[in-house]
């Protein structure tokens, strides 16, 4: 079928223009020389240097890495067995608890954040890095299980009932034969946590405390007070080093594609 | 990705090998813009505290924060004189141990045992405040003097206002020739009405920095705190401060505690860091609201003194009026203020 | 082994039944329990039962609110749908490697932070921002255009954060479309518009849904992106419901809106069900 390249790649063009060109021009400022980020009047590498003088914006770094490890791994892990156990075992309610963990993948953000905020003040939950990541994990956990699940549906039953038959019990089949195969899933499961935990606002915003201010709540109150370029600085790097990483994948993902072929 | 996991649980590790155990630490809730970063980096740097900082915009905001928190979240925040009154008789606040504090004395006795607060029980004074309209004078010709004045159609979109429905709603009070503390419910609705005429002219409502829009050129009118309308006509030099004639609203922002503050000694030594006339003055400097240590006002440079947003002469301070505890008319405040946005 | 068995079982389902009850039932039914309370002049909830807060959603004041979230996350979904469509049609025409590469792309904004992107936007946007610089400049216009501070910004914010949530379902559902079925089409003449009717739009429907539901019930709740980029003068449900909680310290009455965005959103899963969406898809991504 023809399809109209040219046309296609403006498409491709414009969509691409749109989602970066904010990106862009943070990294743009980063290298202004003057303090506010209106119109760029020169060239400076200085606000690299400052960038490890501010102090409250590297904690912010810290927590937010913090947060989106604790949180990632803790889901996924909740996230694979309850997959299973979802799957393997019947029990009382497991329709309504089913059900339940979609709830987190569809409501507004904000009500979940403040369904949170209004539980941790009744069990008068210090609100903090506790709070936030117990946050975290709970909207987390339903993306880690789906994405498993998606995986554990495909899966040959008969393998299971081999490993038993063959005198493995229960544990050892799990950890030797059904977590290896399920590891597509608990992947892309732990991507998708990382991911969301890293861009989330909405519910840190009622769920952090004192103490546990994260890199988007620190940029929330300097986009009200005026964001300094150090914080443009910040960002950029973290751009670099996910680019990297990208890049770095990729080519690795290439080299596999083409060993195999050649093999 | 699982690379990129990788490389940030490396950087995670070298941040952490950093932390030290069990630190001291006091946990601050405060209005943003308030104390430069530099004045907390330098309080931990002498005296081996780490001060845990939060910001609020507006005293209903810090009032639904600490109340929504668990009690012992905060140890010290920064109320208005009528957020101490409402918190005060709510139970919210601890007494103050003067004794605990050596630069006590700095203060300046005309802001001690006010109304709100009449023996300084609950409360001590940080730094008092005034609203202003700043004016940029190179987009906007015309005389103003009043809040009337900010009406003309001229200047539709630009306008910005702090965003706090008590000084705003006041401000059309006032504009009326109202009290700005009324709660009869014909003036409000006459407010109400005047804040709706107004609307077209209004940008956007900011309260953490509105000096921003001025300094930007994105508005050439605000109304704004004093101390951001005096930073916009120091970067800017044809920005006018003006005080109108009809009034406006003051503001003390005091020192408190609230109930169940677990760090007490730190926090003792933080209030009495800040009360340094050393201190206090990099405070004002970089955010010049009216300054009420006798202390600093002997140190202060030229630049804050002639500034009269900056330092309000004494003669239009007495102007102003105070924003009171309206009860439970804040019901109807609450409901205008979610008609006219 | 019959013991074995029985800690096996334990450990696999305790975790997902404590998580689904504490974490997710509690916290909504409390929610729910609430929004039927009175709330004090200063913030204390009162343990008394009324229907206030719900007769109150009903006051104009509020209904203003809610028909311009609505329209706004309408808006929202039908731009991004507009986006879309060309977008991962174009993305299909190219070969597998190329693909994959495009789609992660469009991932890697995502991994910044939504509202460091919108920081991004106020410096684009502003009166004399770069976009305005640049027009000025080259005398496209003679006066800034206002470009936030306005609806027409919170679009644009909602549009960019959302979009991926659209092309994502989108993209996985056009790959369901097997390739001989559009060159028959082709060779008997269809036109583009016919085949997009006939083919594609019926193959895509799920991934459709999918994403409007993605797009359309966040669009109602993006408080922070209406803040930045409306100025503080427009509001939309999801500020109101923050001003509940952290301002107007009125918990039973943002109780009572939460209730009511819940509600609207199960009135869409259902519809999403009704029409064959699988859940799971949902947060598949």
């Amino acid at each position: 079928m023809k399809h109209n390249k040219f046309l296609d790649n403006i498409c491709l063009f414009l969509v691409f223009t749109f989602l970066f060109l904010p990106i862009l021009v943070i990294i743009l400022f980063s290298f202004n020389t003057s303090r506010l980020n209106i119109v760029f009047e020169g060239f400076t590498l200085d606000w690299y240097r400052e960038l490890f003088n501010n102090t409250s914006l590297l904690i912010a770094l810290k927590n937010t890495l913090i947060v989106a490890f604790v949180s990632t791994i803790v889901s996924t892990i909740i996230g694979t067995i309850s997959a299973y156990g979802l799957k393997k075992y019947n029990f009382p309610f497991k329709r309504v608890v089913n059900e339940l963990l979609y709830i987190p993948v569809v409501i507004p953000e904000i009500v979940l954040g403040i369904s949170l905020l209004c539980i941790y003040t009744l069990l008068k939950l210090e609100l903090g890095m506790f709070t936030l990541i117990l946050a975290h994990i709970s909207f987390s956990i339903p993306f880690v299980i789906i994405n498993v699940r998606s995986v554990l549906e495909n899966m040959d039953p008969n393998i299971e009932q081999a490993a038993n038959d063959l005198g493995a019990n229960k544990f050892k089949t799990f950890f030797y034969v059904v977590l290896p195969s399920l590891v597509p899933g608990i992947m892309s499961g732990a991507q998708l946590a990382f991911t969301l935990s890293l861009d989330d606002v909405v519910i840190s915003y009622f769920t952090a405390g004192p103490g546990s201010n994260t890199l988007p709540l620190q940029v929330y109150s300097m986009i009200k007070t005026g964001v300094t370029p150090d914080v443009n600085a910040l960002i950029s790097i973290m751009l670099l080093i996910i680019f990297a990483l990208l890049m770095i994948s990729a080519i690795v993902n290439l080299r596999k594609l083409k060993y195999e072929v050649t093999r | 990705m699982k690379k990129i996991i990788l490389v940030f649980l490396m950087l995670l590790i070298l941040t952490g090998c950093t932390k030290k155990e069990e630190q001291k630490h006091v946990n601050i809730l405060n209005w943003s813009s308030y104390i430069p970063d530099s004045v907390i980096r330098n309080f931990e740097k002498e005296t081996n505290i780490k001060v845990n900082y939060g910001t609020y915009s507006s005293n209903e905001e810090l009032l639904a924060k600490v109340s929504n928190a668990k009690e012992g979240t905060y140890d010290l925040i920064f109320p208005s004189d009528y957020m101490i009154e409402i918190m005060k008789n709510r139970d919210m606040l601890e007494k103050i141990d003067k004794t605990k504090l050596n630069n006590i004395n700095n203060l300046n006795s005309s802001y001690l045992n006010l109304e709100y607060d009449s023996n300084n029980d609950y409360s001590l004074p940080f730094i008092a405040a005034s609203t202003v309209i700043s004016v940029n004078r190179d987009l906007v010709k015309d005389s103003i003097t009043s809040y009337n004045d900010l009406l003309n159609p001229k200047y539709k979109n630009d306008i910005v206002l702090i965003d706090d429905q008590r000084i705003i709603i006041g401000m059309a009070l006032l504009a009326n020739g109202y009290d700005m503390n009324s709660t009869d419910e014909k003036e409000l609705e006459v407010a109400k009405e005047w804040l709706l005429q107004l609307k077209d002219n209004i940008k956007a409502y900011d309260s953490d920095s509105p000096k921003n829009f001025l300094i930007t050129k994105e508005v050439s009118i605000a109304v704004l705190w004093n101390a951001e309308g005096a930073l916009a006509s120091m970067e800017n030099n044809s920005i006018e401060n003006i005080f109108p004639n009809e009034g406006f609203a003051l503001s003390i922002d005091n020192f408190a505690i609230p109930k169940g503050a677990k760090n007490k000694e730190e926090l003792y030594i933080f209030i009495d860091y800040i009360l340094r006339p050393d201190v206090m003055k990099e405070i004002i400097s970089s955010y010049p609201y009216k300054n009420i240590n006798k202390e600093t006002d002997k140190i202060l440079n030229d630049d804050y003194l002639n500034n009269k947003a900056a330092n309000i002469p004494d003669e239009i301070y007495k102007q102003g009026s105070f924003v009171k505890n309206v009860g439970d008319s804040i019901r109807t405040f609450d409901k205008i203020w979610a008609e006219i946005k | 082994m019959k013991f074995d068995n029985k800690i096996f079982k334990f450990i696999f389902i305790v975790p997902v039944i404590i998580y689904s009850v504490f974490l997710i039932a509690l916290p909504l039914l409390y929610i729910f329990w609430i929004s039927f309370l009175k709330n004090d002049s200063y913030g204390g909830i009162i343990n008394v039962f009324t229907l206030q807060n719900y007769i109150d959603i009903f006051a104009d004041v509020y209904i203003k609110i809610f028909l311009r979230s609505f329209l706004i996350a309408l808006g929202t979904t039908f731009i991004c749908i507009l986006i879309s469509y060309p977008f991962v049609l174009a993305v299909s025409h190219k070969n597998k490697k190329i693909q994959q590469i495009l789609m992660t792309l469009v991932m890697v904004p995502f991994l910044t932070n939504s509202l460091i992107r919108m920081y991004g936007f106020t410096v684009l946007l502003r009166k004399y921002g770069v976009i305005n610089q640049i027009l000025l400049n080259t005398s496209l216009i003679n006066e800034p255009l206002e470009l936030m501070y306005n609806t027409f910004g919170i679009m644009i914010g909602m549009v960019y954060t959302l979009l991926p949530f659209m092309i994502l379902p989108l993209y996985s559902s056009v790959l369901t479309i097997e390739k001989p079925i559009l060159e028959a089409a082709n060779d008997l003449g269809a036109s583009k518009w016919q085949t997009f009717k006939k083919i594609i739009l019926p193959q895509t429907l799920p991934g459709l849904f999918n994403g409007s539901l993605m797009v359309f019930t966040p669009a109602l709740g993006y408080f922070f992106i209406v803040d930045i980029l409306g100025g503080g003068k427009i509001m939309i449900l999801g500020n109101l419901i923050k001003n509940q909680f952290l301002t107007a310290r009125n918990w039973p009455f943002g109780a009572a809106i939460s209730v009511f965005l819940i509600l609207i959103t199960s009135i869409l899963i259902w519809g999403y069900k009704k029409i064959g969406g699988k859940m799971d898809d949902l947060g598949g991504m």
